[in-house]
């Protein structure tokens, strides 16, 4: 351990308690609060219109789910390409409760917290019945299984009159101490829970990571084999992996739900699957702070491909087509591109500029 | 009973379109071991392509089809080279995501003609009345394309047994290394076995279109619709995918011969495949005839 | 000295006035919002339909249809995905928009506690029955498809020889299809005269032979269709393939086809070619294959704003049109009595177009009619029939009598 606490030139660690603690130095731990403080207090000193503050909580509610995503793609190595339809359990597991007691229930508008909650157990447990394949399967087998998980959730939801056959199903504003949560008030509020809820999230990941349950992932994804030699069962693990992900997708699908105010199928579609997938590897797969980026980086590229679109549209009067085209293109190349050039994703960058600024003034 | 035959047929037909959407996936996965997302847009590329040689270029459909079968083998093959042969040997993960952003950016390029959101439909070029057999009938479009289907099949099967190229294939989808190690060039494999899914995706993509007309939405789902196909028939089987094409084709049609409209039950047959599929990953993850790898540590 | 200045002031002031009192102060801007898909699933209606709203709003502003106000309708395209529509009707909230133009049925649907909420007027481009139900704000542009489905089905009640008919439907596998269908079979509980002999939810199927030879050998004599252009295509081919096509109404042992809006129009000759002869299709707007003042207006205004072939003949593109048209409309006549132009206002405008007020777009068969009861706009409709490539009129516009009995 380095004499000083709040700064580091190297690796000084004498125990291997000292290499997991969470903050290596005072100062990550005082950046980080000071960050966090300006993340609750923005918002009460900027004017910010609905639509903006509708985004951005648009991007955090991914961001969740990516947590999830990353926990079995990025840790425990197991590809997912049903990660939308375990966000629609969570967001499902609501709409149920608005079908049988109605949409302005106060089960629904005074328990939220609790319904939230129940929406993870729910993501967690359809997630590990999605996962059983992987006593079996691996690699590629794996993936297709969880692709039809995802089909036959889709068919599930769109057969059933139950679920309104996916139509919008409505839920009833919430209730806060302060009472009803109007309008004008609810992308804030929900801003505010949102962001409760990642911190809580990150911090659970990053405490989980640093245990024998986080770290029996990241063994069973480099070798399963040598994994089992070592007393952890490979098949229980990915199980329990999937389950993870489904827990924290269940809760990005409730707040989903709350945050639009309805549960409705197209927002669960397997196109949603390979964009959550997508923003995993722009952010970069198995790592923590990869799960944040990621969902920004898309979700912005996409709002700026789709002002460029509308500006091509409205100057150049054949470019309908053009503009069209933008989106798919934008995104297609973004994804080959870093997976050419970055496979480790916007986190390595992160990574390159943290250890920059610790090191100013030296290079290396 | 003769509903009943009609179903059979119908089936087959059905089927063995599946078998030929299906041949250029396992041909792509059997020599370089990638899940092809894509394959549905190149599907839909191969069909526009004979649709625009036929008609803005006023080329004879037959010419036009073989010819779009030809752009479409090289299209491939560029699109391995300039984005899969980079990933050679990088994690499974990667290789599935980038065909992923391929077929993103497949999209794009097709949204930049007009296929992209408008309708057509080939011209017609073969009689119109079907065959009609014992009650039950077969049109020629179907019939052209089941013949077109088993020609390519039998094709390949020859070339993959007899021809040196062939050969060379199927020893690099055997051991890498030694393939390698006794002079042939991996990558051009490689290359090789994207344009022949290329050149099979032209063909599938004509028979569909002549069957659907030409709507970039039905066209690019075939991309997944053979995903139940591909993993019965085991990924890396020629022979397989057409046993399976043809086994899928025959349950859609029965279950949305019989099951539909009782109990109930509607659209059976859309979701019975990946019922089917999970089925089989979970008892019999190599499919019927798919090479059952053995890992060590 | 000091008071000279102010004088002087004064004095430009009043001149300021004079020259801005007799115009009537300043030209004002109407911001309009549509959300729709010119990309993605269902483009091929979308396309068309924004350049049809789009084309018509620069007509308003450049002809001066409204004084020296102008609309400034913001378009944006949100891909058929309720996410996004719901973030572009944030965006024009914040814009302050008085007038919303949406899309699908999902995102219809999705948005209507908001469009409450809010009290905005809007008009989709789905004509989904659904639509209405706990809602006051949202009007259907023209019949909704459960009456143009009972309009199909009272035509063939009408048009029928012999017993009662047989009748398969033949829908899409979601809302859009199943809501009209609960509709006739509520027509027929209340009295139509047809047999619902079999439902068929179409999924991508490349081969109907079978579904054909089973409807054929149960008697049906009839398909209506509600779905979109595609697979109606497919089924179409394999009917036609099968010689199983009726050449006249209602052929004995063969099957007539009918369907409702988004199944038909030039998309669906340009997909079933040939096959799409004799095909039945209603809708409420009047197709540009025949002379007439609806033709001449639209593609005059498609001209005018350069746009090619294919949109200048859609009947999406007369939708755009005629949508935007009612929207220029209810300003119109807020404006002409004086009203300041808002939300209520143009709301309160929309339940007031019946009787002697209702509005007669050129594009439409019959008169856009609204009020607090009625929220479906044009309830005429009009029977198409393909013959030799190209839709024609069949008959004269009617309205369906069994979508008032079923209330």
């Amino acid at each position: 351990m380095s004499a000083n606490r709040w700064l580091s030139t190297g690796n000084y660690f004498t125990s291997y308690k000292e290499e997991q603690r969470i903050f290596a130095t005072h100062l990550d731990r005082s950046v980080l609060l000071c960050f966090l403080a300006v993340l609750f207090a923005w918002p009460l000193l900027f004017e910010v219109s609905n639509k903006q503050m509708f985004v951005i909580d648009n991007i955090m509610i991914a961001m969740i789910a990516v947590v999830g995503l990353n926990l079995v793609t990025g840790f425990a190595g197991l590809i997912s390409i049903g990660h939308a339809a375990f966000v629609g359990i969570g967001a499902y597991t609501i709409a149920s409760f608005a079908r049988l007691l109605g949409d302005t229930h106060m089960v629904l508008t005074h328990g939220w917290p609790a319904l939230i909650v129940l929406a993870g157990f729910m993501g967690a447990l359809f997630g590990a019945i999605a996962g059983l394949p992987a006593f079996r399967l691996k690699h590629l087998y794996l993936a297709i299984a969880t692709l039809s998980f995802q089909m036959i959730f889709q068919w599930t939801i769109n057969f059933m009159d139950f679920f309104d056959q996916g139509q919008t199903i409505s839920v009833g504003r919430v209730f806060w101490v302060t009472g009803r949560v109007g309008r004008s008030d609810h992308y804030l509020f929900w801003y505010y829970v949102i962001l409760v809820i990642i911190v809580l999230v990150g911090f659970g990941v990053r405490n989980l990571l640093r245990t024998k349950y986080g770290r029996c992932l990241v063994a069973v994804r480099d070798n399963d084999r040598a994994a089992d030699a070592m007393g952890m069962h490979p098949g229980l693990t990915k199980v329990y992996a999937f389950a993870l992900a489904g827990f924290l997708a269940g809760v990005a699908g409730a707040l989903h739900a709350y945050l639009y105010r309805g549960v409705g199928i197209e927002s669960f579609t397997l196109h949603h699957s390979i964009n959550y997938l997508a923003m995993a590897i722009v952010g970069g797969l198995g790592t923590l702070s990869g799960s944040f980026w990621g969902p920004l980086a898309i979700k912005v590229l996409d709002m700026q491909v789709e002002r460029l679109s509308e500006w091509t549209g409205g100057h150049l009067a054949v470019a309908t087509n053009l503009a069209t085209a933008l989106k798919p293109l934008s995104f297609g190349l973004i994804i080959v591109l870093f997976l050419m050039f970055e496979p480790r994703g916007i986190a390595n960058w992160w990574r390159i500029v943290r250890s920059y600024v610790k090191l100013w003034p030296f290079r290396y | 009973m003769s509903y009943f035959f009609q179903l059979v047929i119908s089936g087959v037909v059905v089927g063995s379109i599946y078998a030929l959407s299906a041949l250029g996936f396992v041909l792509i996965y059997k020599s370089s071991r990638v899940l092809n997302i894509a394959h549905g847009q190149i599907i839909a590329a191969g069909a526009f392509i004979t649709y625009g040689l036929t008609v803005w270029a006023n080329l004879p459909i037959y010419l036009s089809f073989v010819l779009s079968m030809i752009l479409t083998f090289f299209l491939a093959m560029s699109v391995e080279r300039i984005f899969l042969r980079r990933l050679i040997g990088e994690p499974i993960i990667s290789v599935i995501m980038v065909t992923i952003g391929l077929m993103s950016i497949l999209d794009g390029l097709i949204y930049l003609t007009p296929f992209g959101t408008e309708n057509f439909s080939f011209p017609p070029f073969l009689p119109v009345t079907p065959i009609a057999f014992f009650g039950v009938s077969i049109s020629w479009t179907q019939l052209v394309g089941v013949i077109v289907t088993f020609t390519l099949i039998a094709g390949f099967s020859w070339f993959f047994k007899k021809s040196t190229v062939g050969i060379s294939m199927r020893a690099v989808s055997d051991d890498q290394l030694a393939s390698m190690s006794i002079g042939i060039s991996v990558p051009r494999v490689f290359g090789l076995a994207w344009a022949m899914a290329g050149l099979s995706a032209a063909a599938a993509g004509g028979i569909i279109g002549n069957i659907t007309g030409l709507n970039f939405d039905t066209l690019h789902a075939f991309g997944i619709v053979v995903f139940p196909v591909v993993i019965l028939g085991g990924l890396d089987s020629i022979l397989g995918a057409v046993v399976a094409g043809i086994i899928m084709g025959l349950i859609q049609q029965f279950a949305s011969g019989y099951l539909d409209g009782n109990w109930g039950l509607n659209g059976t047959g859309e979701v019975l495949p990946y019922i089917i599929l999970l089925i089989i990953l979970l008892f019999k993850p190599h499919g019927l005839f798919g090479i059952h790898e053995i890992e060590r540590v | 000295m000091k008071k000279y200045e102010m004088n002087r002031w004064l004095l430009i002031l009043v001149a300021v006035f004079m020259i801005t009192l007799p115009t009537g102060g300043f030209a004002k801007v109407y911001k309009l919002g549509l959300s729709l898909a010119i990309t993605g699933p269902t483009s091929d209606a979308g396309n068309p339909y924004s350049k049809g709203v789009e084309d018509y709003f620069n007509y308003v502003n450049d002809t001066g249809v409204l004084g020296d106000d102008t609309i400034d309708c913001t378009i944006r395209d949100d891909q058929y995905k309720n996410d996004i529509t719901k973030r572009n009707f944030e965006e024009f909230l914040d814009d302050g928009i008085v007038f919303y133009l949406n899309y699908s049925t999902g995102s219809t649907l999705a948005l209507k506690k908001d469009f409450e909420e809010e009290k905005m007027p809007v008009i989709p481009a789905s004509f989904h029955a659904g639509n209405l139900v706990d809602s006051n704000y949202i009007f259907l542009p023209i019949a909704s498809y459960s009456a143009q489905a009972i309009g199909l089905a009272e035509y063939v009640v009408k048009n029928n020889k012999g017993d009662m008919p047989k009748v398969a439907m033949f829908i899409h596998p979601s809302a859009f299809g199943r809501g009209p269908l609960e509709d006739v079979q509520k027509a027929v509980g209340a009295g139509l005269q047809i047999e619902i002999v079999e439902v068929v939810e179409h999924g991508k199927d490349l081969d109907n032979t079978a579904m054909l030879k089973r409807l054929i050998s149960k008697g049906v004599r009839y398909v209506i269709s509600q779905t979109v252009q595609s697979p109606v295509a497919t089924m179409l081919k394999d009917a036609s393939s099968l010689g199983l096509i009726a050449s006249t109404f209602g052929e004995e042992g063969k099957l007539t086809f009918l369907g409702c809006h988004y199944t038909g129009g030039n998309d669906l000759v340009a997909l079933a070619g040939d096959a799409a002869e004799n095909f039945y299709w209603t809708t409420s707007y009047v197709i540009t294959n025949e002379p007439g003042p609806g033709t001449d207006a639209q593609l005059a205004l498609a001209k005018r704003y350069g746009r090619d072939e294919k949109a200048a003949n859609s009947h999406n593109y007369a939708n755009g049109m005629m949508v935007a048209q009612v929207a220029t409309e209810v300003i119109r006549r807020a404006k002409a009595k004086d009203k300041e132009i808002t939300k209520e206002t143009l709301y309160q405008e929309l339940l007031g177009m019946n009787g002697d007020n209702a509005f007669q777009p050129e594009t439409t068969v019959g008169p856009v009619t609204f009020s607090p009861t009625d929220k479906a706009g044009v309830d005429t409709l009009q029977l198409y029939v393909v013959k030799d490539g190209g839709f024609q009129s069949a008959g004269k516009p009617f309205i369906p009598e069994y979508t008032a009995k079923i209330k």
